[in-house]
């Protein structure tokens, strides 16, 4: 597929915003909601935590790479906080506030698990408390960092959706299909992945969790039908753009990783999670590997295919 | 001094006096002016009168490309290309092929910046490194652009060019150090046919050809109000 001016380090910096914002939001709605306090452990709380942070930290790093002065005069970076128009300048402003908060969060939640860690810190540092308010302050973070969290998703679509020369992205469900994107690659990777790796019968827990999910990705694939039937209906470039994801080059990238792979069979996986209130190891672990893999092909479909419009 | 491209010292040169840049204008009592010059233009914007004469920054200079002459030899990129030392097949004039109707000839349309009045280019860009110079022209600031290419994506006429060697995207900048001290662009002093007619918008050729419609806007229905560039179509 032809890259017009981005390519594969936007769509994976994209990816690892969206996913990483998603499993922000899954710890903090364990958290605010005490699922996560309803058994001894809960690796969604403390997978969702841990990795948000490292996970936009590795796409910001990507997206430095990416940059030409991002090496060559790392210092310019700090222009990018000054142009209010620049949607990018918003993106900049809340990874920046998230980043800290999300990894704050990360450790709270690590050193919550781990009573050890702070035992070992004060017997470095003696006037620290002997336990931390972890609940209190857990509270507070994933409330602010949850709605930053939620802005760093978004502005991922809208990143794109406000390039109107490029008319398959110029629309308001990209922003809201990333959206959606995001949470369900969290949930992908907090639950489907970590949770059956950590307790394989999870959804005997969270009954209602496979319907949460199924939700989404229902959502998921009726977003992504209607950006590419919009862009097919409304002719030109949108079609050919669109007509490059379905029938081109990368349909079979589309049709068996994206919606086969990452979409239909996690689906089914959850309708017969639903019904068998369980699921099976394998299949826990393969539909969230798929959905995440979705996650990554869906944005990088949607770069790719840009096609600036007929002169 | 001499103005060039690379330093950015465009950004700081009054309109039409290149030579008055020798008096050394520094660059924090510029951003204490520009700041206070733009808090001046939200309020004036806002309150003044003079408002609306704010809103139409109108470009000083017109280049018309008058495309029943063009015979897309190409001579054109090739000068702007030696101009300003681009790399390896990159150059800020596209010459797109165009089928005439009875699918056997066909016509070439150049296309380069418009140097648009609501540059796309200038509002995605994060660092601010895109701007418009008070002649309408707009421009690149080499040394703030982070080359993010976010400008090069925004951009519908394509006129942006990631140089990787620079880490910069650039653009055609109307070769304005010779266009401020009276010359032509390099494009237009190299057209071999004459379709290129540049000048001040005041100029009488130039105004004629503007009062007389004739010189039409590339895609407005873009709407990003091209500025300077202007073409007279097929048959027209």
């Amino acid at each position: 597929m032809a890259e017009h001016h981005w390519g594969w380090l936007v769509a994976i910096y994209l990816f690892l915003g969206g996913m990483g914002a998603g499993a922000f939001l899954m710890a903090a709605v364990v958290e605010l909601t005490g699922m996560r306090y309803r058994h001894k452990y809960c690796p969604t709380a403390l997978v969702g935590a841990g990795v948000s942070g490292p996970l936009i930290l590795i796409g910001t790093l990507l997206l430095i790479l990416d940059l030409g002065a991002g090496l060559r005069e790392p210092w310019r970076i700090l222009l990018m906080f000054t142009n209010f128009q620049s949607v990018m300048t918003w993106g900049i402003w809340i990874l920046t506030l998230f980043l800290p908060i999300a990894f704050v969060y990360g450790i709270l939640e690590v050193m919550h698990v781990y009573p050890g860690i702070l035992a070992w810190v004060r017997k470095r540092v003696r006037f620290l408390p002997e336990t931390l308010p972890y609940r209190s302050i857990k509270r507070v973070l994933a409330v602010v960092g949850g709605v930053l969290a939620i802005g760093t998703a978004i502005y991922t679509g809208v990143l794109l959706s406000v390039v109107s020369a490029v008319p398959l992205w110029h629309t308001p469900v990209l922003p809201a299909l990333f959206l959606v994107s995001a949470v369900s690659t969290g949930m992908g990777l907090t639950f489907d992945l970590a949770a059956t790796l950590a307790v394989p019968e999870i959804h005997r827990h969270y009954r209602h969790m496979p319907v949460i999910h199924m939700i989404f990705i229902g959502l998921e694939i009726g977003l992504l039908a209607l950006l590419l039937v919009t862009a097919l209906m409304q002719g030109g470039v949108a079609a050919e753009s669109a007509k490059l994801i379905l029938i081109g080059k990368s349909s079979v990238v589309f049709w068996v990783l994206v919606m086969g792979f990452g979409m239909f069979y996690p689906f089914m996986v959850h309708v017969y999670a639903f019904a068998r209130k369980a699921h099976g190891y394998r299949s826990g672990v393969l539909s969230g590997a798929g959905i995440v893999i979705a996650g990554l092909f869906v944005r990088y479909l949607i770069v790719a295919a840009a096609i600036p419009v007929a002169l | 001094m001499k103005l060039t491209r690379q330093d950015g010292e465009l950004e700081s040169s009054p309109p039409f006096s290149p030579h008055r840049q020798a008096d050394g204008i520094s660059r924090r009592a510029l951003f204490k002016v520009g700041v206070g010059g733009a808090l001046l233009v939200a309020i004036g914007g806002k309150w003044m009168p003079f408002s609306q004469a704010l809103e139409e920054v109108k470009a000083d200079y017109a280049l018309i490309i008058d495309l029943n002459k063009c015979t897309g030899c190409g001579a054109c990129a090739q000068a702007c290309n030696q101009r300003n030392e681009l790399p390896e097949g990159k150059s800020f004039i596209r010459r797109l092929r165009k089928e005439e109707e009875d699918h056997e000839h066909c016509w070439c349309l150049p296309v380069q910046c418009q140097h648009c009045q609501d540059a796309p280019c200038a509002r995605v860009c994060p660092a601010g490194a895109t701007y418009r110079h008070p002649s309408g022209v707009v421009l690149v600031n080499e040394k703030a652009c982070v080359g993010c290419k976010y400008c090069a994506v925004a951009c519908p006429y394509d006129a942006r060019i990631y140089d990787e060697h620079k880490g910069v995207v650039d653009k055609c900048w109307l070769c304005l150090d010779w266009v401020l001290g009276g010359g032509q662009p390099a494009c237009v002093q190299a057209c071999v046919t004459g379709a290129r007619i540049f000048g001040r918008r005041d100029d009488p050729e130039i105004a004629e050809i503007l009062a007389s419609g004739r010189a039409q806007p590339l895609h407005p229905e873009f709407g990003t109000r091209p500025g300077v560039v202007s073409y007279i179509f097929r048959g027209s």
